[in-house]
């Protein structure tokens, strides 16, 4: 459907041109936080018959799919829902773009479609949400930069596009123009462009951030975290 | 407008930071994407929820703006993109980041184990204080007791004399106690297997805990000391961020340490003593590795364990709860040890909740308690533990830190929870059933047997009365005693005069002054808080006024916070200081203490 379309075709490898130039930036930034020297912790372990650095690690690195191992998302349990579905957002909107491109076919099968297009408009609903939280929650706003309002605003436009750009690629009437996709991927491609430098790019310092404090803390003997 | 030209403390601030960053560190400045789920895991935002400034992503971010604006790509090229041009430029800017970093924040570590980035919230804000101290810019009372601890070696400013002082009189009431002198506290032992490193709180403020510690080492047979210098387990360049000062107040511990030639150093009970002796010194310190170390209370679990002390739990029957101190908790995952000795010495312990690494602070952690001009703030926060406190029912509440004593006591008064606090040494001492312990039981034959003890025994409180003042320890003395509340002063001259002396009362700074002229008493035992004129310009005066200058002070007062105030006027500090509600025994033998060691200077 989309072969005719010379702008689909530069969207295309803008695209992919946008992916190389993220990963180039990706990497000077790991060499950048690499740069700085370790911290070394020279004390005894805390508690050693119960825990260490490994035990600590592996727990920090997956409390991400532990919502009761912190106190802030066993009580926020609805907010951490939302965090799922906007994460699983931004994996189902990089992976149609991507598959737009390579297994047209695929993306457009009703299973694809269905999932990835509702997983896509629950994203953006998320999106909606955090975009009003920002805006009104006094907290919120006291520390969001402008950097924290357009990275949630351009994800916010993304997810809707997204969606959009499913039910095109899915053949959904109503949503035929080529233009659809072609604007997705240039959104995306400027997505990848930005998020580097932005604070999205805290996804390339989660494991680290992650398996540090674990280490950290499993080593003074206070991950995991016990309850009584 | 133009912006002010950064001064030279805030060039010197982003030189310093420069030094301190490190992958870790990095991580936690460029690791948070402002979700705000730290804020309803602080205990300052849960009990100011109308002030988003409280929330710990805002106080982090103090840091991360200069970071930014410095280190960062596009903090350096777009710095309004990132809010990095909102970095400090003036002193004005630096003292509201005072404000924001040392009273807003107890570095409790709370935000650090619920933020689902792993960004050490806590730690970013030590390094701000660190940044500022390095400048000068830090509340007064850190300033005090940081040169303290760096010119005495001690945070409280004790001097050799006075410790081994304080050493000296436990000893004797310990001799009192046990009627014998077996258990005189070593000073200095070479060899000996353990050196025992406490908190200058217990020198100053609550000597008991040292005698009962003695106790226990005594009772168990143990090869132990205490040594004349390095025995602060303390260290307030945790709280104040100065790794410099933190190092040098560590290694004076473990350098005395090797100088004895113990085996390891055992830590009095306090929490960022712990952490700061046994986790983070060796990391300021230089040192290549750890000297071994341990808290008293594994010591004291060991000694119940292997049979060396016995124990009677049902001396401690009244309903517990234990609060866990951030700095042994969050820190140093010493939670367990705390409760299985809790439950060896007590029969009714009752968890709090939340608790272990995910209790709340004490309120007081942080070098709380020393900066009096955030008290109000400070207690308002403490809301939160006074309602997990009050939810328990319990009668007292158990921690293992000098300095959450301090905090909760404070609150517990303030929200008149009618608790007391307790640590796990005086409950081991007052569990003890001495004739069962080693020290009984391996005397060589024929050794004669010393009397039992009279600690741990359960005290009838109108049998103990006219037992003080059958001893009269106070006879002869004259005191003073000034407090504006009717009921108090009754108390106070009732326990005086059953001790033996002769007493006057006051109402006022102004009759304080007055009759300290006329009465020439021995002593003069002073509230802070007055109408008219407050203890605190009674004080002054008395100092100031050379006819009575010369009289010795104890300050009892229902506000500790003043205690910082009193101590930063321009005269000699008092001789004593105590925190209602007192406790009678502790008030004889303190004041008897303080008169006595008067008599010495003067002969």
């Amino acid at each position: 459907m989309h072969e005719s379309s010379s702008l689909l075709h530069t969207a295309e490898i803008v695209h992919w041109a946008a992916l190389i130039i993220m990963a180039v930036v990706y990497s000077l930034r790991l060499k950048w936080l690499f740069s700085f020297k370790p911290g070394v912790d020279k004390s005894a372990p805390g508690a050693p018959d119960r825990t260490d650095k490994k035990k600590g690690a592996f727990y920090s690195v997956f409390n991400v799919a532990m919502p009761w191992s912190m106190e802030s998302t066993r009580k926020g349990f609805a907010f951490y829902l939302t965090f799922v579905i906007f994460h699983l957002g931004v994996v189902a909107g990089i992976t149609l773009a991507f598959l737009s491109s390579i297994t047209p076919n695929l993306v457009a099968s009703p299973a694809f479609a269905w999932i990835c297009g509702s997983t896509l408009f629950l994203a953006f609903l998320v999106a909606i949400y955090r975009v009003f939280r920002r805006l009104f929650t006094p907290v919120m706003k006291l520390i969001s930069t402008p950097d924290d309002y357009f990275s949630l605003l351009m994800l916010t436009a993304w997810f809707g596009l997204g969606t959009v750009t499913q039910a095109h690629l899915a053949g959904v009437q109503g949503f035929e123009s080529v233009n659809i996709l072609v604007a997705y991927l240039f959104l995306t491609s400027f997505f990848l462009i930005y998020v580097p430098f932005s604070k999205i790019s805290h996804y390339l310092y989660y494991p680290f951030t992650r398996i540090w404090i674990g280490r950290t803390l499993g080593h003074r003997g206070s991950y995991p975290i016990a309850r009584g | 407008m133009t912006k002010p030209a950064k001064t030279h403390k805030i060039k010197m601030m982003e030189e310093q930071l420069t030094k301190k960053l490190n992958r870790q560190v990095v991580g936690s400045l460029v690791g948070c994407v402002h979700c705000g789920m730290c804020n309803d895991c602080c205990h300052y935002v849960l009990s100011h929820p109308d002030d988003p400034k409280m929330t710990p992503s805002y106080k982090a971010d103090q840091l991360r703006k200069l970071f930014k604006a410095n280190h960062d790509w596009t903090g350096s090229v777009f710095p309004w993109w990132v809010g990095a041009d909102k970095v400090p430029l003036t002193d004005e800017d630096l003292d509201k980041l005072k404000d924001i970093a040392f009273g807003t924040c107890t570095n409790c570590r709370r935000c650090t184990i619920n933020c689902p980035m792993g960004v050490d919230t806590a730690t970013l804000n030590r390094i701000m204080r660190g940044l500022l101290t390095n400048v000068g810019v830090m509340p007064e009372g850190v300033r005090v007791v940081s040169k303290d601890q760096w010119e005495l070696g001690n945070q409280m400013g004790v001097l050799k004399e006075d410790y081994l002082d304080t050493i000296e009189w436990m000893s004797e009431e310990l001799e009192e106690d046990l009627g014998h002198g077996e258990a005189e506290i070593p000073i200095d032992k070479s060899g000996a297997k353990i050196m025992y490193a406490i908190n200058p709180r217990e020198v100053k403020y609550d000597p008991r805990t040292i005698k009962e510690a003695a106790l226990i080492f005594w009772a168990a047979g143990e090869d132990w000391t205490m040594p004349s210098e390095g025995w602060d387990n303390t260290n307030f360049g945790l709280f104040s961020g100065d790794d410099g000062l933190g190092g040098a107040s560590a290694k004076r511990e473990y350098d005395k340490a090797r100088e004895l030639g113990v085996e390891k150093i055992v830590i009095s009970e306090c929490g960022h003593g712990y952490r700061s002796t046994r986790c983070e010194g060796v990391n300021w310190s230089g040192d290549a590795e750890a000297f071994p170390m341990e808290s008293s209370v594994m010591t004291m679990i060991e000694y119940i364990k292997q049979g060396k002390i016995v124990v009677d739990p049902t001396k401690n029957s009244q309903r517990m709860t234990f609060h866990d101190s951030c700095n042994n908790a969050r820190s140093c995952g010493f939670f367990e040890e705390p409760r299985e000795l809790l439950r060896m010495v007590t029969t009714d312990f009752q968890e709090m909740y939340p608790n272990r690494a995910e209790n709340f602070c004490c309120t007081g952690g942080g070098g709380a308690m020393s900066m009096s001009e955030y008290t109000p703030r400070r207690l308002k926060s403490a809301e939160v533990k006074a309602n997990q406190i009050r939810e328990t029912g319990a009668t007292v509440v158990v921690t293992s830190c000098h300095n959450c004593v301090d905090g909760l006591s404070d609150l517990i008064k303030h929200y008149e929870l009618g608790c007391e606090v307790k640590q796990l040494v005086d409950l081991v001492a007052d569990a003890l059933v001495l004739e069962e312990c080693a020290v009984m039981k391996n005397r060589p034959a024929g050794a004669p047997m010393p009397e039992p003890p009279v600690i741990g025994e359960p005290v009838d409180e109108k049998a103990a009365a006219p037992a003080v003042a059958a001893e009269a320890p106070l006879a002869g003395r004259k005191i003073l005693v000034v407090d504006d509340e009717e009921d108090i002063r009754t108390f106070l001259v009732t326990v005086f005069e059953d001790a033996g002396a002769e007493v006057a009362e006051a109402a006022d700074g102004d009759e304080c002054i007055e009759k300290a002229k006329t009465f020439k008493p021995d002593l003069i035992s002073l509230d802070l808080s007055m109408p008219g004129k407050s203890g605190v310009d009674a004080f002054v005066e008395l100092r100031k006024t050379p006819e009575i200058q010369e009289i010795p002070v104890c300050v009892v007062t229902g506000h500790p916070e003043f205690r910082q105030v009193i101590y930063d006027r321009p005269v000699p500090p008092p001789e004593g200081y105590l925190n209602k509600p007192v406790d009678e025994e502790k008030l004889i033998s303190y004041v008897a203490h303080i008169i006595e060691k008067v008599d010495e200077k003067a002969n």
